[in-house]
C-alpha cells in the first residue's frame, strides 16, 4: 500500500486505507486478451484460501450489486456490505489485480472473487468501463510501462557497471532506498507542485522541547510514587496512572504513556504486583533520564532510547535506510490491545546473520492486520531497521515468494544467555522472541520448559498475553518429549508463540478480536 | 553477586512499600553501588529510583534458568500415520464452513485407518466437551495421546458421562432429516438425470430457500460417487435464474465433500 511519505509511524493507525491497489501475486491464471470470462476454477484459483470461495459465494448474487460491468480489460460493480458506503470493486482481469474499498488487508478479498464469480456465470453485462475505472487501468498500464522501463534501463546500468554481480544485493539498494520510487504515489505530470516544506528545524526543536517537558513531569510524578510508597491508596485509582499518561500523550511520549497505562492494570493484579510495579517505575526513571541527556548518549543508544521514548520516524526516513536483505524466518506472531488500537507483532529471525527483527502492525476498530506473513514460513526480502539497530522493522523489497521454514533452536541455558544479552542492551523491553527446544513438565499449579540445562517458567493465562490454548497445543504436538518453540520472554516467564514440529509450524499467539478488526 | 542483588532487591521492595518520606534506602555497596555513584544526589527519592533502575537492569541480564525439573511421562505409543496436512487444513475449512460434513470426516478417517493429527487435538477436544459421542470419536482417532492429554488438562474432558457412548455410535455418520421423495428421487438408477432434475428444480425456485437445509442434509449424505455429477448440474443453473444463490451454495458443499473424501483416501 503506497503511504504518504509525510506521515508517521504513529498516524499509521488512523490513515490505514483499505485494499487499495494490489496485484494478486504469482498464481497463474492465464492470461485474457479479450473479453474472455474466466471459469470458477480460474477464480479459485486465484483465492487465498478455499473459505475465502466459500466467503465470496453468498455475495456472488446480483441483489448484493449495483453499476457491475465489464468490459475487455476489466469488471467492476459496487456491493452492499457491512459498511455504510457500498464497497466499490474493480478487477483487471488481464493484468490480474484487484481494487476495493473494502477494509480487508486479503488479496483479493471476498468481493473481488464474487465479482469474479458472477462474470464467470454470466452475471455481469458488457458495457463501456465508467471514467473512474479507466482512470484505474490506465494507471496501472502507466506504471506498469514505467517500471518496465526502469527495469530495462537498471539492468543495462548493471550490465555496463557490474556485468558479474547482478544479483549482489547492493546492486538493489539504490531502487529500494528511494523512498520516492516506492512510496509515493503515481501522479499524473500535470498535478501543481507540493507546497514548499514547513520550517523543519522549528518544529523538530519544539517537539524536543515538549518531549522534555514531559520528561520531567514523568520524573517528578515517579519521585512522588516513591516518596509516598506503593501502599499509598492513590495507586490504586485509574486516573492517577491515566491523567499522566495523558501528559505524555501531549509531550509526544505516546510510547511511555502506553507503558504507564499498561502499568496500571498491574496494581493489585498479582500478590507480587509490588515487585513488577517496582521495576517497571524504576525502568521508566532511567527512560527519563536518559531520554533528557540523549546528546550524552552514544549514537546507536540515543536512537534506541528516542523511539523508546516515544520519537516519532517518518516510515520513509526508516526505509531509506541500508537494507538487512537475509531469508528471514517468520518465527512467532502475536497481537495485542492498546488502548484502542490492535498492535500485531511479526517476530523475524535471519537465517544468514541469526538476527532477530520485530515488525509491527496495527489496526484501529473495524481495521484489518498485516495478513503478508504466516509463521513457519522463510521469505527473501530486505528489511529496515528503525534507528540505533533496533529490533524493529519495516519490510521493504521481497525477493521471492515464502518458503516453508522453522528456526533454528537451542537450549534453555542458551535461550536465558540470548535474552539476558539484549537486556544487557536495552534493559527497558518488556518482551524478546527467542527460540528454544525444550519439554513442557507441570511444576505445582504452574508449568515449565525444562531440559537438561534449566527451566523456565511457562505462562499460560491470557494475563500474560498467553494464548488459553496455547499449553494444550504444546503439550500435544510434545507428547511429554523435547519440542521446538518460538517463546516471548517477559519479566514473569516465557509465552510460546509458536511450535515448530515435523508436521510444520503452529501459531500459537494471541489473536485479536474478530468483532474488533476485519478479518476478511 | 545474585544473592546480594536479590538480598538488595527485597530491601529496595520493602522500602518502596512504606516510601522515602518514611525509610531512606538502603545502603548499597560493591559493583550495583558503584553503578548508581554517579547518580546520587541528596534526595533520598531519587537515589532510590536509581537504586531500582540499577538493580531491575542487573536482576534482568543475569537471567538464569531455574534447575531442570522431571519431564513428564510420555502417552503409550500409536502406530497409524497421521492424517495428512490437506486434511487438517479441510477440517478446520468444515468446521468453519461446513460443519454438517465434520462427522464424515472424523468416521472416514477412522474408517480408513488414520490418526488425528496432534495439532488439531486440543482443538477438536474442546469443540466436542458437550457432546459425548463426538468427544469419543475424537479420543479413539486421536488414541493414547488424546486420553494423556486430557488427563494432564482435565479442562478438555467431556462434561457428559462417557459411560453411555455405545461403541458403534463412534463409526455411525447420524442421520441427517431429509424427506424420502427427495432421497428416493436421487437415488434413483440414472444419476444424471436425477441430479439434472434437481438442478431444475432449483433453478425454478421449486426447491428454494426454504429447503435449504433439507438440501444441504441432502448433499452431505448422498452417494460420494454422485458428487461430481450432482456439482456440475448445480454449476448449469441459469445465472439469473432465482435459484442460483442456492444452487452456488449446494454446489460448494458437494465440491467440498468431494474433496475431503478423496484427501482421506485409506492409509496403506
Amino acid at each position: 500500500m503506497p503511504v504518504p511519505a509525510h506521515l508517521t509511524v504513529t498516524d499509521l493507525p488512523r490513515v490505514v486505507e483499505r485494499c487499495d491497489t494490489a496485484s494478486v501475486p504469482s498464481i497463474e491464471v492465464g492470461e485474457s486478451s479479450g473479453n474472455d470470462r474466466w471459469s470458477v476454477e480460474q477464480v479459485e484459483a486465484i483465492a487465498p484460501a478455499p473459505a475465502a470461495v466459500s466467503a465470496a459465494r453468498p455475495l456472488a448474487t446480483p441483489t448484493r450489486w449495483s453499476g457491475t460491468g465489464a468490459d475487455h480489460r476489466a469488471v467492476w460493480g459496487a456491493c452492499r456490505g457491512s459498511g455504510a458506503e457500498p464497497y466499490e470493486v474493480v478487477v483487471d482481469h488481464v493484468g490480474v489485480a484487484t481494487r476495493c474499498t473494502c477494509p480487508s488487508r486479503r488479496v483479493p478479498c471476498k468481493h473481488a472473487l464474487a465479482l469474479l464469480l458472477m462474470w464467470s456465470n454470466g452475471q455481469i453485462p458488457d458495457v463501456p468501463a465508467p471514467s473512474s475505472v479507466e482512470a484505474w487501468i490506465d494507471g496501472r498500464r502507466q506504471r506498469a510501462d514505467a517500471a518496465s522501463a526502469r527495469s530495462d534501463s537498471s539492468s543495462s546500468a548493471s550490465d555496463v557497471a557490474e556485468p558479474s554481480s547482478a544479483s549482489d544485493a547492493t546492486t538493489d539498494r539504490p531502487e529500494t532506498a528511494d523512498p520516492g520510487a516506492s512510496h509515493e504515489p503515481d501522479l499524473p505530470p500535470d498535478l501543481p507542485q507540493p507546497p514548499e516544506p514547513p520550517d523543519r528545524t522549528r518544529e523538530r526543536d519544539e517537539r524536543v522541547a515538549r518531549m522534555h517537558a514531559g520528561l520531567d513531569e514523568l520524573d517528578r510524578w515517579l519521585d512522588d510514587r516513591i516518596r509516598t510508597g506503593l501502599a499509598d491508596p492513590s495507586l490504586a485509582r485509574y486516573a492517577t496512572w491515566d491523567q499522566l499518561a495523558a501528559r505524555l500523550v501531549d509531550a509526544r511520549a505516546g510510547s511511555l504513556a502506553n507503558r504507564i497505562r499498561r502499568l496500571a492494570g498491574e496494581v493489585g493484579a498479582r500478590p507480587d504486583w509490588h515487585d513488577t510495579v517496582l521495576a517497571e517505575l524504576g525502568l521508566l526513571h532511567l527512560l527519563a533520564r536518559s531520554g533528557r541527556r540523549l546528546a550524552d548518549l552514544p549514537p546507536d543508544l540515543a536512537d534506541v532510547v528516542a523511539t523508546t521514548v516515544g520519537w516519532q520516524v517518518k516510515q520513509a526516513d526508516v526505509l531509506a535506510g541500508v537494507p538487512e536483505t537475509d531469508d528471514w524466518i517468520v518465527a512467532g506472531r502475536t497481537d495485542a490491545r492498546e488502548d484502542r488500537i490492535e498492535v500485531r507483532r511479526h517476530w523475524l529471525l535471519g537465517r544468514e546473520t541469526g538476527r532477530w527483527a520485530l515488525v509491527l502492525s496495527f489496526a484501529a476498530y473495524q481495521q484489518s492486520l498485516d495478513t503478508s506473513l504466516t509463521v513457519g514460513t522463510s521469505v527473501r526480502a530486505d528489511l529496515h531497521r528503525y534507528p540505533g539497530a533496533a529490533l524493529r522493522c519495516l519490510v521493504g523489497r521481497r525477493h521471492d515468494e515464502p518458503t516453508v521454514a522453522a528456526p533454528p533452536t537451542g537450549t534453555v541455558a542458551e535461550m536465558c544467555d540470548a535474552v539476558g544479552s539484549r537486556l544487557a542492551v536495552t534493559p527497558w523491553l518488556d518482551r524478546i522472541a527467542t527460540t528454544v527446544r525444550a519439554a513442557p513438565a507441570q511444576h505445582g499449579d504452574g508449568w515449565l520448559l525444562t531440559d537438561a540445562t534449566g527451566s523456565v517458567p511457562l505462562l499460560v493465562d491470557r494475563a500474560d498475553g498467553a494464548h488459553a490454548d496455547s499449553l494444550d497445543t504444546v503439550l500435544a504436538v510434545s507428547a511429554g518429549q523435547p519440542v521446538d518453540l518460538t517463546v516471548e520472554w517477559t519479566p514473569r516467564g516465557v509465552v510460546a508463540v509458536a511450535v515448530h514440529s515435523s508436521i510444520g509450524s503452529i501459531d500459537l499467539g494471541l489473536r485479536a478480536d474478530d468483532s474488533f478488526v476485519s478479518a476478511a | 553477586m545474585s544473592a546480594t542483588v536479590d538480598d538488595t532487591w527485597r530491601d529496595l521492595v520493602t522500602g518502596a512499600l512504606l516510601g522515602t518520606d518514611r525509610r531512606d534506602p538502603p545502603a548499597v555497596e560493591g559493583p550495583l553501588g558503584d553503578l548508581v555513584a554517579d547518580s546520587a544526589t541528596d534526595s533520598s527519592s531519587e537515589r532510590m529510583l536509581a537504586l531500582v533502575a540499577a538493580c531491575t537492569s542487573v536482576r534482568r541480564a543475569g537471567l538464569r534458568p531455574l534447575p531442570p525439573a522431571a519431564p513428564t511421562a510420555p502417552p503409550s505409543d500409536d502406530q497409524r500415520p497421521v492424517c495428512p496436512a490437506v486434511a487438517i487444513e479441510r477440517w478446520r475449512h468444515v468446521t468453519t464452513s461446513w460443519p454438517v460434513l465434520e462427522d464424515e470426516w472424523t468416521v472416514t478417517l477412522l474408517e480408513r485407518g488414520w490418526k488425528m493429527s496432534p495439532t488439531m487435538l486440543p482443538a477438536a477436544l474442546r469443540r466436542h466437551r458437550r457432546d459425548a459421542v463426538r468427544h469419543a470419536r475424537v479420543v479413539v482417532a486421536a488414541g493414547p495421546l488424546a486420553e494423556w492429554l486430557i488427563d494432564l488438562r482435565p479442562e478438555l474432558a467431556t462434561t457428559r458421562p462417557r459411560a453411555t457412548v455405545d461403541p458403534a455410535a463412534l463409526v455411525t455418520l447420524p442421520e441427517l432429516p431429509v424427506p424420502p421423495e427427495l432421497v428416493e428421487r436421487i437415488g434413483r438408477a440414472d444419476v444424471d438425470q436425477a441430479t439434472a432434475d434437481l438442478a431444475g428444480d432449483v433453478e425454478s425456485g421449486r426447491l428454494g430457500t426454504a429447503h435449504r437445509a433439507v438440501l444441504i442434509n441432502l448433499v452431505a449424505r448422498i452417494d460420494p460417487g454422485a458428487l461430481p455429477e450432482v456439482a456440475r448440474s448445480l454449476d448449469a443453473v441459469e445465472p439469473m435464474a432465482p435459484g442460483h444463490p442456492l444452487a452456488s451454495v449446494l454446489s460448494d458443499l458437494a465440491r467440498v465433500r468431494g474433496r475431503m473424501l478423496h484427501e482421506l483416501a485409506p492409509a496403506d
